[in-house]
C-alpha cells in the first residue's frame, strides 16, 4: 500500500496472483523423488463468499464451467467452514488437470471482481503404497496464499499439531520449484482441511 | 488480464479527509510565519511537543495496552481469535499484528502500534462474550484497516498541532499571572509594558484560538479514518451489512452500561472501535472522535447496494 493511499484511508483490496500455481507440476515431481509423495488427486480453492446476488452468478458459473467436461470427478463438494469461508474441492486424477480445474475457478471469481475474496488454495500429497518410507508417513498439504504469490508446507499430525520438522525439510526442498513463503509467521494451520 | 474492481473509490470521503488535512496544514503554516514574524523562540514548546508525542508515537502499543489492560495471548490461548486473524491478514497481505485480549465488559476493541510490524489488535472479552464468530471477524477487519491505514502515525502527526498550541496557551498564561501582563515590569516606561502587555495577550488569544480550530480539525479527521476504516473492513470481508450488525450490538450494549467506568476509558476513543461514552454526555458532533452510528450504518448500507449491483462497474 503506497503512501499516498495510506494517508487518505484507502485500501486497494489486495488482488489475486493466479500465475504462480503453475509451478506446481515442477514440485510434484521432486515431491515424488525427494519424498515418495504423490498427489491425492484432490485440491481445494478456499475464498470468502460476499454478500449478493452477483457472487451466487460467480459460484454458479465456475461450477458449471468444472462440469462442462465429461469427468464426473471434477467438482467434489463445496461446503462452508466455521470461519465463514467457503471451500470448492476439486477433483482429478491427472495433476495437470486438477491445476487447470484449479485456475479455472480463481480466473471465474477474478474475472467478475472477485479477486480479492481468494484466501488460499490447498493441494493433498500422500505417501505412496510402494514407498514404504517413514519419513513420509503422512499426508502432506501445499497450502497457496494468493495475495503474497507463495507456497507453505502444511502437515497436520494429529489433533490440532502439526509436524513443523517436515514442514521445514519440504520448505528446503521445493525451494527450487516454488517460491515458498519466507515470512513463518504467515504460514497459518488450517484444521480440519476438506480436501483429501 | 485486466483486473477488475468491483468497488470504486469514495471520493466524497477522500475529498473530505484531503480538505481537512489541508487546513490542518494551513494552520501549521500559520503558525510558523507568526512565529518568525513575532521572533518568538519556542523552541523549548517544540522539542517539549516532539518529545511527548515521540514517546506516544514510539510507545503507543505499550501504552495502550497497559492503561487498557490489554494482555497479548498466544495461539495456544485463543486459538480461535488467532485463526480469525490469521485468515484476515492472509486476505489483506498484511503482516500479522500481535494479538491482546483486555479484560473489560466494555465490549470494545481498538488496534494500536506505531507501524504495521509492531501493530497489536485487542480485542475486550465482553466484545468476545456479546458477538458471535462472523461479528468478531467484522470488528477485527475494521481494527485491522486501521492498522492497515497506518492511523496511529496520522493521528499522532495530526495531533502535533494540537499540543503545541495547548502548550503556548500555558505558557501565554502563566507569563501573565507571573508576569501581571507587564503592570509591574515598567523598567522603560508605561508604553512599553503596555506593548508587552498587549503582545501577550495577542498571544494568548493566538493560541487559545489555534488550540479551539486544531481540536475540531482533528477530531474531524478522527471521524473520517473511522469511516475509512469501516469501508475497507467491510471490503476485505465482502458483508457491509455483517460490520453494520456488530456496530448495532456494541453501541446498544454499550449505552446500557454506567457512564462512570466508561468516562475513565474516554482518552483511548481514538483507536477505538466504538467510542466509549454513553450518548447522554457526548458533546456535539463537532468534538466526537467518532462518527455518530447512523452516518456509519449509512455508509456501510450504500456499499452493500454497490456490492449487489450486477455486473461489475
Amino acid at each position: 500500500m503506497g503512501f499516498l493511499d495510506a494517508l487518505l484511508g484507502r485500501t486497494k483490496p489486495a488482488q489475486a496472483n493466479l500465475d504462480r500455481l503453475f509451478g506446481l507440476p515442477g514440485a510434484q515431481i521432486t515431491l515424488e523423488a525427494a519424498e515418495g509423495l504423490q498427489p491425492t488427486g484432490q485440491a481445494g480453492v478456499c475464498f470468502k463468499p460476499a454478500e449478493g446476488q452477483a457472487f451466487t452468478a460467480t459460484e454458479t458459473e465456475f461450477t458449471a464451467l468444472l462440469n462442462l467436461g465429461d469427468d464426473a470427478g471434477a467438482h467434489v463438494s463445496e461446503n462452508s467452514d466455521q470461519y465463514g469461508y467457503r471451500w470448492v474441492v476439486l477433483g482429478a486424477d491427472d495433476f495437470q488437470v486438477l491445476v487447470t480445474r484449479v485456475h479455472v475457478t480463481n480466473t471465474t471469481l477474478q474475472e467478475n471482481g472477485f479477486g480479492p475474496q481468494l484466501l488460499c488454495s490447498v493441494f493433498g500429497f500422500a505417501p505412496t503404497p510402494a514407498a514404504g518410507d517413514a519419513r513420509a508417513a503422512a499426508t502432506v498439504y501445499l497450502v497457496y496464499l494468493y495475495k503474497r504469490g507463495t507456497f507453505y508446507p502444511f502437515v497436520p499430525a494429529g489433533g490440532e499439531r502439526r509436524d513443523n520438522e517436515a514442514e521445514l525439510r519440504l520448505k528446503n526442498e521445493l525451494g527450487d520449484d516454488l517460491s515458498i513463503e519466507p515470512d513463518l509467521s504467515r504460514w497459518f494451520p488450517i484444521w480440519g482441511l476438506p480436501v483429501h | 488480464m485486466a483486473t477488475r474492481h468491483r468497488y470504486p473509490a469514495d471520493r466524497g470521503l477522500t475529498a473530505h479527509m484531503l480538505l481537512t488535512m489541508f487546513l490542518l496544514g494551513l494552520l501549521y503554516a500559520i503558525v510558523i510565519a507568526a512565529l518568525v514574524l513575532a521572533k518568538v523562540n519556542l523552541v523549548v514548546i517544540l522539542v517539549i511537543a516532539f518529545g511527548v508525542l515521540f514517546v506516544q508515537y514510539y510507545y503507543s502499543d505499550k501504552i495502550a495496552l497497559y492503561s487498557m489492560g490489554g494482555k497479548i495471548v498466544t495461539p495456544q490461548q485463543q486459538p480461535q481469535l488467532h485463526a480469525i486473524i490469521d485468515r484476515l491478514v492472509a486476505m489483506a497481505n498484511l503482516p500479522k499484528p500481535r494479538v491482546a485480549i483486555a479484560q473489560t465488559d466494555i465490549p470494545n476493541a481498538f488496534a494500536t502500534g506505531r507501524d504495521q510490524k509492531h501493530a497489536v489488535v485487542c480485542v475486550t472479552t465482553g466484545l468476545l462474550r456479546r458477538l458471535n464468530e462472523p461479528e468478531v471477524e467484522a470488528v477485527l477487519s475494521h481494527e485491522l484497516s486501521h492498522v492497515a491505514h497506518r492511523d496511529v502515525a496520522v493521528m499522532t502527526i495530526a495531533s502535533f498541532l494540537g499540543i503545541i498550541a495547548g502548550l503556548m496557551t500555558r505558557v501565554f498564561m502563566l507569563m501573565g499571572f507571573f508576569g501581571g501582563y507587564g503592570s509591574n515590569r515598567g523598567r522603560g516606561g508605561g508604553s512599553a509594558g503596555g506593548q508587552i502587555a498587549l503582545f501577550e495577550l495577542a498571544g494568548l488569544l493566538f493560541s487559545a484560538i489555534l488550540y479551539a480550530i486544531s481540536f475540531i480539525l482533528i477530531r474531524a479527521l478522527s471521524r473520517y479514518r473511522e469511516l475509512a476504516a469501516d469501508r475497507s473492513g467491510a471490503i476485505l470481508i465482502g458483508q457491509p451489512a455483517l460490520l453494520a450488525q456488530a456496530l448495532v450490538k456494541v453501541s446498544g450494549e454499550m449505552s446500557r452500561i454506567p457512564s462512570r467506568d466508561l468516562r475513565a476509558a474516554e482518552h483511548f476513543n481514538a483507536f477505538y472501535f466504538a467510542p466509549a461514552l454513553a450518548p447522554g454526555m457526548s458533546l456535539s458532533s463537532l468534538f466526537s472522535t467518532h462518527p455518530p452510528l447512523q452516518k456509519r450504518l449509512d455508509q456501510l448500507a450504500r456499499l452493500d447496494a454497490e456490492m449487489r449491483r450486477n455486473p461489475v462497474a
